[in-house]
């Protein structure tokens, strides 16, 4: 039966593919009598859509339930459909890996997207570009299904690109706005660093493994030498942090909060930016067989990561450019998870956060509705007597992120807070640290859009039930998630057992305390979240302590640290220049003249003039010059 | 006597392409360059290379040079172009550091290779002028006829493709059709 | 005895053929249909070239590659390889010409000729191909080269295309005679212009360092690097692509440029590969230089075409990078490489000749401003979105063909173990992509009327009212019934359709190969397996 099972794992890209070439060529048309030609009705095409995901779904569930049937060590099953890449010495297919990482992660990623899918049904509501949108997100979601089901790195890097492509035009969807526009592109840029990280390593694991598939290079890594594998792990960890905004390549994450918040929540939320932290989860058994260092290195990465934007998120008054931070400073507990050997906390607190973070967005999504578009937070206040809904639903969120048990995000956080405890206490205080701020922004956050004084004169209206609907499910599944990995005995870390065979080999670190340390972490974290939470109360509620809040709310902060300020100053002033000067080379001196044909053709005239503009000359010159270098090299060569 | 008609025949050479250059009538530069021309057939002669040297003669000196005549004269002789002026600065000194720079470094590599012991073997094209009792021309014939038959054959491309660009060129749209053309301005886009 | 074996020539003479059927049909007819016959024929001469290219296929494998005059032409999967791309771009130009000379009515008078002109130029090609011999190579390059001067003046009332072709030919003579040059050094050291024999004296090991083999060498490398366009050959290219009329440019930075490359690879992967490294360092340095001068020099331009025309010298720097790995999976990846770029670059220079036609009514001075290409994708959907996918391909984004591209020539590189030289293209290929997003920007993220620039807010009612008309590009695929004049106008034509399709199918076939290579990563490998 699994067999049979999993030979359906091709429908899960194929729906959403589907999906986008009948949005995109409009087949839909065909089957609509009455308006054979435009006016499709805009729900039709959403939930038409948001169906193709379901669809995938379902496969997605199918999948589980064959691997469900199968034995823990089988749970390995690789379906090829063609050969991609046959001849040379590198030979890759087009092929699925299914095993329990990949069906936990497309469990999540198509669960999630419909979700957010049918949330955006109702929430795109009037817009011109309807159709376009949910063409891009189908494709986003194939693509995402391609990243993480491929069985080799090639594939995966396709997905990759691909779900990269999409944010960008999801970014810049509402281009009338020139910051969109350039929004998309810098996300773009940010990410072809990390995207050459990434080919780097592709050639280097190519050349040490003499394969890409994920099976061979775990069995390969502890053969492999050290240096080589270290140098594999650090290029894709230059990838991850690109796709996940690590520093340093954070900067785009914020700005991304430009396209529309169905986009914020399922892609710089909930799926496409852990892409990095799978990554590296996939790879685990590199980890293993690199120096020390390197885990290290990921792990401080994340750390800074997870204060520096915390501490950014308090600043922020823009309610998604909060939540975009929070999601940098959250991913950053992921990578520490990683670096600390805890890959399955990490894979952990990436599906709560995939819960409470798309609930918090799609949350936002329905305040800003109600607020006519408007997202500073200042202008906000008092939102808990007119969005009845909303209200809890959104504080469900807040109680997740926040680390308050029982909801998910306490146990998940609990779990890399103990790994971190496990390898380095320094670090752990630090995250201990990152983990009250996040409780400490959160509560600010919630108190000034939901509570205290209105700082708007009409009347916000709750949105409608199609909006809500996802809500609630969201919020479900933020509440009960943390059953998933309960540490109170070993019968319940269900998570933990399930991907025990995807992290054979793999860089884990078994924690060497016992349960009784863990109960007192836990409840350090409850009081250190405790105390955030009511000492934020405590400014924005009875406005008390103006000091701390002029040092919290300071532009430092409210700049991100003026990481990137500077970098744009870097990039648009002096990077610019030199650049700038780099090209004119070529266009002012080798061509000889300032500029094109055609203005040399209007001043001068006719063509047999033509040699006075001296271009001719010019490219003889340099040809002839060209020739001499040769000439010297292969002189020097025959002496 | 070789190296003898070799070096007269070299510095003729030599003096007349730079005369080419330096000569401020383009007429006196035409005929220098007739000069240079003569002296390399002198020096194919020297080679026993009759063919190429009666070659060199028809074509150059009497076709191509005389139509560089044509133009010159078509132009005007008096037509002096102002060859102070320099539309690109160092563009002069530039392009003489280039070709004394290219012609040392062909020459001293060319000393490298005859100082070195091994000597470049008679080729293919050797039978031309080496085989006995037949003129230079008839081995020439025999070589274009038989080894290298796809080459000569392919001038036949190059010749047609000279004919239609000449036609191409040439061609001037019609009154007609330039009338034509002002009419339906607007309505020929693409 | 010489064996004159006609049948293995037979791509080359249908092409050749053809050309000479289209004069002599041409002159005898005086019909109005002349044109469209004109134009079946050549697209008909372009398949005949392919259908020869498939035969001889199946008889190179089963009976190894077959010599003739005189061991001076040799068919095998090479030449068969490239002659398929050339014919196929034959085949395509064949096409796509007829509504680029309805508009430009000049050449009404000229069309028979420039079918023609594109028919020998790919002889030219062909010659190239299949030359085993340093003369038959020199003929097929100018050939090749005589065809493709015409065509760049062939404009002669826009002054920009008869300057580009003069210029042209004279940069192009002047790189010929290096070339020449070097094949008589090359001569003067082997004894032979026979490719076979002079590998054969490489291989007995009494040229080391000889000084007339590596000045032969040295010379004939700047004429071959001339006709690729790569740095410090390059500076022609510019010029020349933006004054010669697009569609030529098209035909002239996809198929002239093939032969050039093919050029190159038979001669240092087959007749120098003893030699490699003596010429290895040069065409690292070469293709370093061509990827960062290309693709620097792209970031700055405003006109499309020079755009174009810079990122076709990077990427003559990519295909370099495979030569210079000198292993039997570098040139397949070159082969490859040179394969994809090809359809890349003449479906580009269709969109901007397209485009080009849209707006060459208005009264803007150039008409390839990256500024004409503003919310072309709310214009003109279907164009935009193809011109989006061949973009992202030499952005070398997957699942498009030119991914695979630059992979394969890197992967060559890192397997032959030239660490920085990989890690340099790579560099080179992150910046590049700034060239093409600044392209898509402009025409998806654009609007269309530059005073939205700016101004414009975004509040949903605002802007379902200023964009009423505009539609979105995916959606509007079939927007032909669209009010845009430009587009009508282009369709009044009855041309377009063509133009259309042979874009359609460009853009089918770079996603095509990036989603499934086998097939043609299967010949360029046995391509490259037939160097001696």
């Amino acid at each position: 039966m699994a067999e049979a099972l999993t030979n359906t794992v091709w429908f899960l890209p194929l729906a959403p593919l589907v999906g986008f070439l009948v949005l995109v060529f409009g087949f839909d048309k065909v089957f609509d009598s009455r308006n054979s030609q435009k006016n499709v009705p805009e729900k039709r095409i959403g939930w038409l859509a948001s169906g193709f995901v379901i669809t995938a779904f379902v496969f997605a569930v199918l999948q589980f339930v064959a691997l469900l049937s199968l034995d823990g060590h089988d749970r390995a099953v690789t379906k090829t459909l063609y050969s991609w890449i046959p001849v040379g010495s590198l030979k890759v297919d087009i092929s699925f890996l299914v095993d329990p990482l990949s069906v936990t992660m497309i469990l999540f990623i198509t669960g999630v997207g419909a979700l957010i899918h049918i949330y955006a049904v109702y929430y795109m509501h009037g817009d011109k570009d309807y159709r376009r949108f949910f063409s891009y997100l189908n494709l986003f979601v194939f693509s995402m299904i391609i990243l993480v089901m491929a069985d080799n790195l090639l594939l995966s890097f396709l997905g990759w690109e691909g779900v990269g492509v999409c944010s960008y035009f999801l970014i810049s969807f509402w281009f009338d706005k020139r910051e969109n526009a350039s929004a998309g592109s810098k996300a773009f840029i940010t990410n072809r660093v990390g995207d050459f990280g990434f080919m780097l390593a592709i050639f280097f694991t190519f050349q040490a493994f003499g394969s890409l598939g994920w099976q061979d290079i775990s069995h390969g890594a502890s053969s492999a030498t050290a240096s080589t594998v270290s140098i594999i792990v650090l290029l894709l960890m230059l990838g991850a942090a690109g796709k996940s905004a690590q520093i340093p390549l954070q900067v785009w994450l914020p700005n991304a909060m430009a396209g529309p918040t169905p986009v914020s929540a399922l892609i710089h939320a909930a799926t496409m930016v852990t892409a990095g932290v799978y990554l590296l989860v996939r790879v685990s058994p590199l980890l293993e067989a690199s120096y020390d260092w390197v885990p290290q290195v990921i792990m401080w990465i994340g750390l800074v990561t997870a204060l520096v934007a915390a501490l950014s998120a308090m600043a922020q008054t823009d309610i998604k450019r909060v939540l975009a931070y929070s999601t940098i400073s959250q991913l950053g507990f992921m990578f520490v998870a990683i670096g600390a050997g805890a890959p399955v906390a990490a894979i952990f607190h990436m599906i709560t956060h995939a819960f409470f973070k798309a609930l918090l967005f799609l949350g936002a999504g329905s305040v800003t509705h109600a607020m006519d578009g408007e997202q500073d937070i200042n202008k906000m206040g008092g939102l808990s007597k007119h969005l009845r809904y909303t209200t809890p639903l959104f504080l469900v969120g807040w109680l997740a992120i926040s680390g308050v048990p029982p909801f998910s995000g306490f146990w998940s956080k609990d779990e890399i807070l103990a790994g971190v405890y496990n390898n380095n206490r320094f670090a752990y205080v630090l995250l201990l640290l990152a983990a009250g701020v996040t409780g400490f922004y959160m509560t600010r956050l919630v108190l000034k859009v939901f509570f205290g004084k209105p700082n708007y004169t009409h009347t916000p209206h709750e949105s409608g039930k199609g909006i809500l609907l996802p809500l609630y499910g969201l919020a479900a599944l933020a509440i009960v998630a943390g059953i998933l990995n309960l540490p109170f005995s070993k019968d319940l870390l269900v998570l933990e057992h399930w991907l025990e065979p995807a992290l054979e080999g793999g860089f884990v670190k078994h924690l060497s305390f016992g349960g009784g340390t863990q109960w007192v972490l836990g409840i350090l974290s409850i009081i250190v979240g405790g105390l955030a939470m009511f000492l934020a109360f405590r400014i924005y509620h009875s406005n008390r302590f103006g000091s701390i809040q002029k040092v919290v709310e300071h532009q430092f902060f409210y700049k991100a640290w003026h990481i990137d300020q500077a970098l744009t100053s870097f990039v648009g002033g002096k990077g610019n220049r030199m650049f700038q000067k780099a090209a004119d080379f070529d266009t002012k001196v080798v061509d000889g003249t300032v500029m094109g044909v055609a203005s040399n053709t209007k001043k001068l005239g006719g063509v047999v003039r033509l040699f006075q503009t001296g271009k001719i000359r010019s490219y003889a010159l340099w040809v002839t010059l060209g020739a001499v270098a040769l000439l010297v090299y292969f002189l020097i060569r025959a002496l | 006597m070789e190296t003898a008609v070799f070096i007269v025949a070299a510095i003729i050479t030599v003096l007349s392409a730079f005369g080419v250059i330096l000569a401020k009538n383009p007429v006196h530069s035409v005929l220098m360059l007739m000069a240079t021309l003569f002296a390399i057939a002198v020096l194919f002669v020297a080679q026993d290379a009759h063919f190429l040297a009666a070659v060199q003669i028809i074509v150059y000196a009497g076709a191509i040079v005389v139509l560089f005549l044509f133009v010159v004269m078509l132009l005007g002789v008096d037509l002096a172009e102002n060859l102070r002026v320099e539309p690109i600065g160092g563009q002069r000194p530039l392009a003489i550091g280039a070709t004394v720079a290219t012609a040392v470094l062909t020459i001293l590599l060319i000393i490298v290779a005859a100082s070195d012991s091994s000597k470049p073997e008679s080729g293919d094209l050797a039978g031309i002028t080496q085989e006995t009792g037949n003129t230079g021309v008839a081995n020439l014939g025999r070589v274009i006829f038989t080894d290298y038959v796809w080459a000569f054959e392919i001038i036949a491309a190059l010749l047609t493709i000279g004919v239609i660009g000449a036609v191409l060129l040439t061609r001037r749209a019609k009154q007609q059709e330039v009338e034509e053309e002002v009419v339906e301005k607007e309505g020929g886009q693409l | 005895m010489t064996t004159l074996n006609w049948g293995s020539i037979s791509s080359m003479l249908v092409l050749f053929g053809t050309a000479i059927l289209v004069v002599t049909v041409a002159s005898l007819i005086k019909s109005s249909k002349k044109d469209l016959l004109v134009q079946v024929m050549t697209a008909l001469g372009g398949l005949g070239g392919l259908a020869a290219v498939i035969i001889y296929w199946h008889r190179v494998s089963s009976d190894g590659a077959k010599l003739s005059f005189a061991d001076t032409v040799r068919i095998d999967h090479l030449a068969l390889f490239i002659i398929g791309v050339i014919s196929s771009i034959v085949f395509l130009s064949a096409l796509t010409l007829k509504s680029f000379f309805a508009r430009e009515k000049l050449f009404r008078a000229v069309t028979t000729e420039i079918y023609v002109l594109i028919l020998l130029s790919a002889t030219g090609g062909a010659i190239m191909a299949s030359a085993n011999d340093l003369i038959v190579l020199f003929m097929g390059l100018e050939v090749l080269s005589l065809a493709a001067y015409i065509l760049a003046a062939s404009n002669i009332r826009k002054a920009q295309s008869q300057e580009s072709g003069m210029k042209y030919f004279v940069i192009g003579a002047f790189a010929s005679g290096f070339f020449l040059y070097g094949i008589a050094l090359i001569y003067g050291a082997t004894g032979s212009t026979k490719l076979a024999q002079i590998s054969q004296k490489l291989v007995s090991g009494a040229f080391v360092d000889d000084g007339f083999l590596l000045g032969g060498i040295a010379l004939f490398l700047v004429g071959l690097l001339f006709k690729v366009s790569a740095v410090p050959f390059h500076v022609w290219t510019p010029d020349v692509y933006e004054g010669a009329p697009s569609p030529f440019v098209a035909f002239m930075s996809s198929a002239v440029k093939v032969a050039g490359f093919v050029a190159l690879i038979r001669v240092l992967g087959g007749a120098l590969i003893e030699s490699a490294a003596d010429w290895q360092p040069i065409i690292y340095a070469v293709s370093i230089a061509s990827m960062a001068v290309g693709t620097l020099a792209a970031l700055v331009q405003t006109n499309v075409k020079r755009i174009l025309a810079y990122s076709s010298i990077a990427h003559a720097g990519y295909i370099l990078i495979g030569i210079q790995a000198a292993t039997k999976d570098g040139f397949a990846a070159s082969l490859w490489y040179l394969a994809i770029y090809a359809m890349l670059a003449f479906a580009s220079f269709s969109i901007v000749a397209a485009r080009e036609g849209a707006i060459s009514g208005n009264s803007i001075n150039d008409p390839n401003h990256i500024d004409n290409y503003r919310g072309l994708a709310s214009k003109q959907p279907f164009l935009a979105v193809i011109f989006a996918i061949l973009l992202l391909a030499q952005a070398g984004v997957p699942p498009t063909s030119g991914f695979y591209a630059k992979f394969s020539v890197i992967s060559a590189v890192v397997d032959a173990r030239s660490y920085p030289l990989a890690i340099v293209a790579m560099i080179i290929a992150v910046a590049a992509a700034f060239i093409y997003i600044r392209l898509l920007i402009v025409m998806f993220f654009t609007p269309a009327d530059s005073s939205l620039l700016g101004g414009a807010t975004m509040s949903k009612t605002a802007f379902s009212k200023t964009t009423s008309k505009t539609m979105s590009p995916i959606t509007q695929l079939d927007a032909s019934e669209n009010s845009d004049a430009t587009f009508d106008k282009w369709k009044k034509l009855g041309a377009n359709k063509l133009n259309l399709a042979v874009l359609t199918l460009a853009a089918a076939f770079t996603i095509a190969m990036g989603v499934y290579p086998a097939p043609l990563l299967e010949l360029a490998q046995s391509a490259a397996q037939s160097l001696v």
